[in-house]
Formats: C-alpha cells, sequence, structure tokens
C-alpha cells in the first residue's frame, strides 16, 4: 500500500508540513468561503437593519425606526400570522399522515412496501418551482381539479388560486404532495431502532395490533416525532417557492399567500426597501432560532448524532 | 390494505403524470382537453416551440455548468473541512464546530439583502461565481463529512504517518479512497439542491441568458400570456433528469436525504 505513498515530500514547502499549520490548511477554503459568505453577511444584515438606504449605495443610521416600521405595517401581521397559519396546518398534516404510513408500510402487511415508498417519495425529488407550476395548473379554474370535483363527484367549482381563504389551504395541499414521502423516511428510521422483543412479548400477552400501535409504536417514536416536528417548524417558517410561483411572485388575493419569506423578498426586491427586508429577516431569525434551540436543548446537536 | 396505497401512490404520482400529458397536448388543447386523463391526441410540437422561442436549452446548459461547479467547489470544501474537524485537534476546533451548527439555522432570507449588496460590490453580480460561491459552504455538507470521517481508523493513519508518508499523501492516498461513499452521496445531494434552487439564482442573474432552470422556468410561467404548455415541457425536462439519477443511486439518496435532514442547504 506504502509504495504509491513515495512521492518527493518537498513539493510543498516544509512550512505547510508543520503539525500546527496542517490541520488549518485543510479548513482554509472552508473557513474563507463560510467567514466571508456564512458569517460576514449576517453581521451586515443586523447592521443593515438599523439603516435606511437610499438606493444601494448611501445608507445612514435610524436606529429601530426599521423595526418600528415592521411592527405597523398590516401587511407584516398579516404575513406572521399567514406563515404560522400555514406552519400549524402543514404540522397537522404532514406529522400523523406520514406517521400511520409509516407505520402501515413497515408492518410487513403491504406487498411491494417498497415500491410504495419509492413512489411516494419521487415529488420530494422535484424542484418547489416544478411543484408549483403543476399545481397552478391543476388548481386553476379550468384546471383538472375542479374538473374533477364537478364531473365526478359533483361538487361546485372552487376558485383554489383567486379566493383569499384558499390560499393557505392551496399551499399545505402541495407541502403535503411534496413532503410526506420525506416525513415517511424519517418515521421510518425511528420505527428501525424499535427493538422487536418488545412487539414480540406484547404479542405473547396477546396484545392487538392496535394496542400495540399506542403503547409501544407511538412512544418509542415520540424523538423521532419530535424532530419532524422542529424539522416542519423551521421549514415551514421559510415557505418561499410555493406562493413566489403559484401567485405569479405576488401575494395572491387579498395577501392570502403572503409569507415572511415573500414579504422579504418583496420588500428588498420589489420596493428595494433593504433596511426593512434586514429588519424582517432578523425577526425571521429570531423566530427559526427559538426553535432550534428546542432542537438542540432536546436531542443534542443536530438531532441524528449518536 | 393493498388497495388504499395504490389509490395513494396514483393521487401522488398523479401531478407529475399531469405535468408529463400536458406538456404532450398539442397546442392550445391544455385545458380544453382537461377531462381527458389518457389523452387521445399528443404531440411533441411544445417541445419544439420550448427550443426554437424560448433559450431553454440555454438554460439547461447553465444548469448543468452550475451545478457541477456547485457540487465540486462544495464537496471539496466539505471534504477538506469535515477532514480537519475530525481528525486533528486544534485551538477554538469546538467554537468553530459550534459557530458552523448554530449557522445551519440562519434563514437564507435574513442574508439575501447582505449577500446581494456584497456581490455587487465584489463585481460578482451576473456571474457563475456569483450564483455558487457564497452558497457552497454548507454547515451540513461539513458536519456530513466530518461524522463519516470519525469513522475513519486512526491507525491507518499513524502508519502512514511512520512510515513517513506526508499529511497530505496521507489525505490524498488513504482518506479520500475511505471517504468514497461519503463524497459520492454528498455530490449528489449538492447536485439535486442546486438543480432546483431558485432564490438565489434569481437574485443573482437579472439576463435570461445567464437564467439556470429553475428561473427560466419561473420566467415562461410568468409571461403576460400564461404559457401553460411551454412552462409544463420544460418543467418535465428539468425533473427528468433527477428522476433518473434517483432510479440509478435511490438508496444513497434516501439515506443521505434521511441523514442530513431537509436537504443539504
Amino acid at each position: 500500500m506504502l509504495n504509491s505513498l513515495r512521492m518527493p515530500r518537498r513539493l510543498i514547502p516544509g512550512f505547510f508540513h508543520h503539525k500546527k499549520v496542517v490541520p488549518f490548511v485543510f479548513l482554509a477554503p472552508f473557513l474563507t468561503v463560510f467567514l466571508i459568505f456564512k458569517v460576514y453577511p449576517v453581521i451586515l444584515a443586523i447592521i443593515m437593519s438599523f439603516q435606511n438606504f437610499q438606493g444601494v449605495k448611501s445608507q445612514d443610521w435610524v436606529g429601530l425606526s426599521n423595526y418600528e416600521n415592521v411592527f405597523e405595517l398590516v401587511r407584516f401581521s398579516q404575513a406572521l400570522t399567514n406563515t404560522t397559519v400555514y406552519t400549524i396546518g402543514t404540522l397537522l398534516v404532514l406529522i400523523p399522515l406520514p406517521l400511520v404510513l409509516a407505520v402501515l408500510l413497515d408492518s410487513g402487511r403491504v406487498v411491494a412496501s417498497t415500491v410504495f415508498r419509492v413512489l411516494i417519495f419521487l415529488p420530494a425529488l422535484t424542484s418547489l418551482v416544478v411543484a408549483g407550476t403543476v399545481f397552478r395548473l391543476i388548481l386553476a379554474k379550468d384546471g383538472f381539479l375542479n374538473l374533477f370535483l364537478e364531473g365526478t363527484l359533483g361538487l361546485d367549482r372552487l376558485r383554489w388560486l383567486e379566493v383569499s381563504e384558499l390560499a393557505l389551504p392551496s399551499l399545505i395541499l402541495i407541502a403535503t404532495w411534496r413532503w410526506t414521502g420525506m416525513n415517511i423516511l424519517y418515521f421510518n428510521s425511528g420505527l428501525v431502532n424499535i427493538p422487536q422483543e418488545l412487539y414480540e412479548s406484547a404479542a405473547i400477552d396477546g396484545a392487538s395490533p392496535w394496542k400495540m400501535f399506542l403503547s409501544i409504536t407511538l412512544p418509542m417514536l415520540r424523538p423521532t416525532t419530535f424532530f419532524v416536528v422542529v424539522l416542519s417548524i423551521i421549514g415551514g417558517y421559510q415557505v418561499f417557492v410555493e406562493p413566489f410561483i403559484l401567485y405569479a411572485g405576488g401575494a395572491g388575493p387579498g395577501d392570502g399567500g403572503l409569507t415572511l419569506a415573500l414579504l422579504i423578498y418583496r420588500t428588498a426586491f420589489t420596493s428595494f426597501n433593504f433596511g426593512t427586508a434586514a429588519a424582517m429577516g432578523v425577526i425571521l431569525a429570531l423566530i427559526i432560532f427559538v426553535f432550534s434551540l428546542i432542537q438542540f436543548r432536546f436531542f443534542g446537536v443536530l438531532g441524528r448524532e449518536d | 390494505m393493498f388497495a388504499i396505497f395504490v389509490c395513494l401512490a396514483i393521487i401522488f404520482i398523479f401531478p407529475l403524470y399531469w405535468m408529463v400529458i400536458s406538456s404532450l397536448r398539442p397546442e392550445g388543447r391544455i385545458f380544453v382537453d382537461a377531462m381527458e386523463i389518457i389523452p387521445s391526441a399528443l404531440s411533441l410540437d411544445t417541445y419544439r416551440r420550448l427550443f426554437e422561442e424560448e433559450p431553454y436549452l440555454t438554460w439547461f446548459i447553465n444548469s448543468i455548468t452550475q451545478t457541477g461547479g456547485y457540487a465540486l467547489m462544495g464537496v471539496f470544501l466539505c471534504t477538506t473541512g469535515g477532514y480537519a474537524l475530525a481528525k486533528f485537534r486544534f485551538r477554538y476546533r469546538n467554537l468553530l464546530f459550534i459557530l458552523i451548527l448554530v449557522s445551519q439555522m440562519i434563514p437564507f432570507h435574513l442574508l439575501i439583502v447582505s449577500l446581494f449588496l456584497m456581490i455587487i460590490q465584489m463585481g460578482m453580480a451576473e456571474t457563475y461565481q456569483g450564483a455558487i460561491v457564497p452558497l457552497a459552504a454548507s454547515p451540513i455538507g461539513i458536519f456530513f463529512m466530518r461524522q463519516y470521517m470519525l469513522a475513519i481508523d486512526d491507525e491507518m493513519l499513524n502508519a502512514a504517518r511512520v512510515d513517513g508518508a506526508s499529511e497530505y499523501q496521507i489525505f490524498w492516498h488513504i482518506v479520500l479512497p475511505n471517504a468514497r461513499p461519503a463524497i459520492a452521496t454528498l455530490l449528489i445531494l449538492f447536485c439535486i439542491d442546486y438543480w432546483n434552487n431558485l432564490l438565489w439564482p434569481l437574485i443573482v442573474f437579472r439576463n435570461p441568458e445567464n437564467f439556470p432552470l429553475a428561473v427560466g422556468i419561473k420566467r415562461l410561467i410568468d409571461q403576460y400570456r400564461q404559457q401553460y404548455d411551454l412552462t409544463m415541457a420544460g418543467s418535465t425536462l428539468a425533473t427528468v433528469p433527477v428522476i433518473i439519477l434517483f432510479f440509478f443511486l435511490r438508496r444513497q439518496i434516501m439515506e443521505g436525504l434521511a441523514t442530513t435532514g431537509t436537504g443539504v442547504k
């Protein structure tokens, strides 16, 4: 094996072989990009949230007035409410549904369970842009969903994309389509870790499958469930592409599809109000920070470290 | 039970099927024929128009170039950095590690204004570097590599050191070959990640000649006349490569995604 190692070592100057230097040589590429494009922009964004911009150049300090503006903005409270309702909505669907499906797929009672797992997972591979365009077509006034409701079920057509109240349900529908397979995957890795003996001894005691689900599966899945809940909250609060595509870069009828991330983008690149956009960014970051801390507190560093 | 899952699978696959079918309908028939779940008339005309009337081929090539550049750069940074974090002790290592993990929580929307100003000042607007470099230091990517590198046997590395191999020879000849599965997984995840990304390229590029696919498709659907046919054809062609990749590397992609959380971003 070591034959291949006999290379002239002095191609690289001696300094770089010094014991204290070596780790930093390996670290340098990542660290440079990380500090310039991740750490510095965070600091800059916080600074910008206290400044007022005329175009991209001249800026002056305005103290907390950006934040005051944000909280006085009707659209901001609407965006915050929408995003919160959306997040809760996705939790109500995207926890129980994938959990039950994962348990059923894992139970050995479904033939070809891998095929179903893969088919339900496929939407997670499509880009959110594609998810948005496809659902914009399906939810259109003369789109498939309405024709199906009308023609097959005899119901009235709904103006999915034109009524404020239907904006969040439409977004939750897209989320369900895109993330169910992914969450099944998470629950599945939780299920694999439940010791089989628990079920065996319960079976000897004559427990019904339903009883076993309630008294073994659910409690043993609690860490996984918690992990998925926190991930969904963090993801939910950052929802952007789906409404951005569904409403052609706007916010939907009556701002019904206006989310926090969408409002930040529009404040920055439609109104060119960088200071206010930065302040909104800081507020969004704080919301996410709180939920991430909960995750850290209960799960160690990243949830999956062992 | 089996029947329930068949129904579910049909529901989940249906939007993808609908995308393909809608892209194949003759011009102007997308809504008129919407009740024909199995279409009676098919046509490739939309695809011809997509390439003739729109710069779709340019977008596709841009996507391949940018995705390749991003994935290679990201994997290079995360592999070298992950190795340093896993196998060396140095000052501030733990502090740095925590900083990297905390940075994972930062929503990208906090950074869009500051990064936008930065790339303008650095003259990187409208360039591939501007689209790629700011995203390349992925916290979850370096975390993933570090976790994998931790499992590499220290005695093997030390034996090579005793034999007089330099640290860089060890990295090239021992660490890299051993980390190959992790590198492959990360490469695939980074590719899917950039291929599907909209927000940052949307901010960096104004000139349609530089768009990657996601931004191009966004442009197609928002033109003055909603061109659903072109959009569906464009969406189909953008999705096909990912699906093909998935069928060859299913295990790696599913396991990779399950361990990196919400994807690598």
